[in-house]
């Protein structure tokens, strides 16, 4: 005589005692795996406030002012120059669109500075454009004095398009603005320690916790004559 | 064992004696033919083609399931390098390249499955004994049928995955010969294709531990340069490169004398790289938890991966076999992230200009300005990764089709030769269709893998996971979890072939975000779950007597008295 009961496998309701503590063993681990991974991206998600760059600053304390180029002094042309070499300088994360119109920008900027005896015959290039920016010959104005060669165009009638005046600050915001929260700005072995607990902790973990479970069902199936082969 | 550390010392002999001959040939990053890394790589396919011929398999058992004879460390370093693919070796790299933290969810996702795997399903599928993912879910769930579309599953979800790895293989054969991707997609393929048909299972696990070992090592000498040439800490390059990451974020003055091809080694603060679903990627925490997610469970429903755990003799060294696999691959998981943060910095010169992002991992070697022969080596690295991934591949499409569609379905009385025929021909069918498909160029190779682990998240894990779990599970359930899985598949498929085609269907932009084909199986798997459980639940259909006792007896060793 069998009993349809007696065979019913089911993980929440276990047959022996060995299915028993096979049960606890693995949610244990499940409930430590899915807590680690997902558990700690909610909380990144939870605390993480979007934040600003300081050129994201910088662009916004002298926009006003340039947009309307007749209210803006050469330093605040210089400090708009730099923040788009600043955004262009990352290069391959930004898009071909967004390129164009920072592009533009910056050499209308450059453009714009220049007196206006000088305008009608002004050449954009790179060398006297650093100077017009200011831009000294190390540290991070290093970096932007080499993009310069590749990031002066010409000018459509030497004034800045009304689609660019749209676009340029929200262009502005999506590159400047990160995620940030205490998480990102500690530093553990030199990694952003969100960074560091994803990259290597998380794997870290999974390798440790597959140890302990073939170590621990091991004992087990030994604790309770668990005959694993017939 | 002994056999293979004679063989690696030989391939490391040759390697060191054509790169003091061809010492100088990789120098441009693309378009011209490389004579040393060329060599290398001739030397590497040479020898898995060898090993395969030396441990050919004689039947239809050996040619499946090696005879059972390898050890728990063995079997890990063949898992490992089945695993890992042009996907790990070319594409993870390549996203985080390009999108930052986004890309670390392939990290995570690629390596978390196999806690699943392991607490869930390794031992029990070792117990259950079967040698195909169909056998098991035709056995389990009583049904010719779904033992058919568990085979056509398995081929499908074998036959996406090697598309992505025949595009890998294709640009590194490119890079290395110089040659039009076409020819190098038909080169890679011919060859990959010899020596599965002549090696069988035994050559290829063989082969594999051969591959894990040259695929890591290649991988990971370039990163001891690079961080050591960048001032970096050297000793392990995998903590060193933390520095790396916060240095991109804070952004790098020139002027430590450190330059690499004529360029600083410099870059503007780029916070975007490691700031956790930045704007500037374009991609949302949504998209990292369901990336993430999918991948995980389709690791644990890949039929190419489960099918490994048959290949070892007990349970228990199943389970240790992942265990030892996880680990493997870690090495090199840790490690991708390094060639997409000095990727970053080398290229932030736009005067570098646009770089296919799935070579990141070779040129950024090129661009820090590596001794020639081990960006070569690196490169045949990738390849071996992809060759490693795809014999794995075309075995288990093979077997579905002859053992589970053809004498389980087609022809019961089919002899052993007849089966092996059929094997054989079956790989070479999903080979040339897997080649013709990589010529379209359809996508990323991450993108084209991620499909795979989506597709089996949707289907084949929720079968196995209720199988192995529940014996209530019955044929009924299995046919509405397969149906819902499949549905959620198939709108997403679609979807996805319309919007490349340049279709717009209706909600087109809702379903591409949150049914992507790179990540459907968030909904895709709970749903199968759960409409398993119902029909299962409402149906009159019960489960055999048999089954049950065999699941409780053999399986979970209950002890009826």
């Amino acid at each position: 005589m069998t009993n349809h009961e007696q065979y019913e496998v089911n993980f929440f309701k276990p047959l022996s005692d060995h299915a028993k503590a096979n049960k606890k063993l693995i949610s244990s681990l499940a409930i430590i795996w899915a807590v680690a991974v997902f558990g700690f991206h909610f909380l990144l998600i939870f605390i993480t406030t979007p934040t600003p760059e300081q050129t994201l600053d910088d662009f916004n304390s002298v926009w006003p002012q340039v947009v309307e180029d007749t209210s803006a002094t050469i330093e605040m042309k210089q400090v708009f120059a730099k923040s788009m070499l600043m955004v262009l300088g990352k290069n391959i994360a930004v898009k071909d669109n967004h390129k164009t119109v920072l592009k533009e920008s910056l050499s209308w900027s450059v453009y714009s500075m220049q007196p206006d005896s000088v305008k009608p015959l002004y050449k954009l290039e790179p060398k006297s454009a650093a100077i017009s920016i200011g831009l000294s010959s190390d540290g991070f104005d290093k970096i932007m004095r080499n993009l310069l060669t590749t990031s002066l165009i010409k000018v459509e009638n030497y004034s800045l398009s009304n689609e660019s005046i749209e676009v340029l600050p929200e262009i502005m915001k999506l590159y400047l603005v990160h995620n940030q929260s205490f998480l990102t700005d500690f530093k553990f072995l030199g990694f952003p320690f969100h960074y560091w607990y994803t990259a290597q902790f998380l794997l870290i973990l999974f390798v440790l916790l597959c140890v302990f479970y073939a170590v621990s069902i091991d004992k087990l199936n030994k604790k309770h004559a668990f005959a694993e082969e017939t | 064992m002994n056999k293979l550390y004679k063989i690696l010392y030989s391939i490391f002999f040759t390697l060191v004696l054509s790169g003091n001959l061809f010492a100088q040939s990789a120098t441009k990053l693309e378009g011209e033919f490389k004579f040393g890394p060329a060599v290398i790589l001739i030397v590497l396919l040479v020898t898995f083609i060898l090993v395969g011929v030396f441990n050919r398999a004689k039947d239809t058992k050996t040619y499946w399931a090696a005879g059972r004879k390898i050890s728990p460390v063995g079997a890990g370093m063949a898992i490992a390098s089945n695993w890992m693919s042009a996907a790990s070796f070319l594409g993870m790299a390549a996203i985080m390249y390009g999108s930052g933290y986004h890309g670390l969810s392939y990290v995570v996702g690629w390596t978390g499955g196999y806690v699943l795997l392991l607490i869930l399903m390794a031992g029990q599928i070792r117990r259950y004994g079967k040698y195909t993912a169909a056998d098991f879910i035709g056995d389990r769930y009583y049904s010719q049928g779904l033992r058919g579309v568990g085979a056509g599953l398995a081929i499908f979800i074998s036959f996406s995955y090697c598309v992505g790895q025949f595009a890998g293989i294709g640009l590194m054969f490119k890079w290395i010969l110089g040659i039009d991707y076409e020819w190098a997609v038909i080169i890679g393929a011919s060859v990959v294709l010899t020596y599965t048909l002549i090696s069988g299972m035994l050559g290829v696990t063989k082969n594999m531990q051969i591959q894990y070992v040259i695929i890591i090592i290649s991988f990971i000498i370039p990163l001891f340069i690079l961080t050591y040439k960048f001032g970096y800490f050297a000793w392990l390059p995998q903590v060193g490169y933390g520095q790396v990451i916060s240095d991109i974020v804070n952004g790098i003055a020139p002027g430590g004398g450190l330059s690499s091809m004529g360029h600083d080694f410099a870059i503007l603060p780029s916070p975007e790289f490691a700031m956790p679903w930045d704007p500037a990627t374009g991609q949302t925490a949504f998209q990292w938890l369901a990336i993430c997610f999918s991948l995980m469970i389709g690791t644990a429903g890949l039929p190419h991966v489960i099918q490994r755990f048959y290949v070892v003799p007990r349970a228990k060294d199943a389970r240790w076999s992942v265990v030892w696999g996880l680990f493997f691959i870690c090495i090199l998981y840790w490690s991708a992230p390094v060639y997409s943060a000095f990727g970053k910095i080398l290229s932030s010169n736009p005067e570098v200009g646009k770089l296919a992002k799935d070579a990141i991992v070779v040129y950024t070697a090129q661009l820090g300005d590596l001794y020639p022969l081990i960006i070569g080596f690196l490169a045949a690295g990738a390849v071996s990764a992809a060759f490693s991934t795809v014999s794995g591949l075309l075995v288990a499409g093979a077997s579905a089709f002859s053992h589970d569609l053809y004498f389980n379905v087609i022809n019961p009385k089919a002899t052993e030769k007849k089966q092996m025929l059929m094997a054989r021909i079956g790989t070479i069918l999903m080979a040339a269709g897997v080649a013709i498909i990589a010529l379209m160029k359809l996508g990323l190779i991450a993108q084209l893998v991620a499909v795979a682990f989506s597709l089996a998240g949707c289907t084949i894990f929720p079968l196995f996971l209720l199988g192995i779990w529940w014996s209530g599970s019955n044929r009924t359930g299995a046919w509405a979890g397969l149906i819902a899985g499949g549905s959620v598949a198939t709108v997403t498929l679609v979807y996805f072939i319309a919007g490349k085609m340049g279709a717009t269907l209706p909600y087109q932009e809702f379903i591409n975000y949150y049914l992507n084909a790179w990540y459907f199986a968030w909904l895709g798997a709970p749903l199968a779950i759960i409409a398993n459980i119902v029909a299962s639940k409402l149906s009159k259909d019960k489960t055999p007597i048999e089954i049950k006792k065999f699941l409780a007896e053999k399986v979970h060793g209950v002890k009826v008295n």
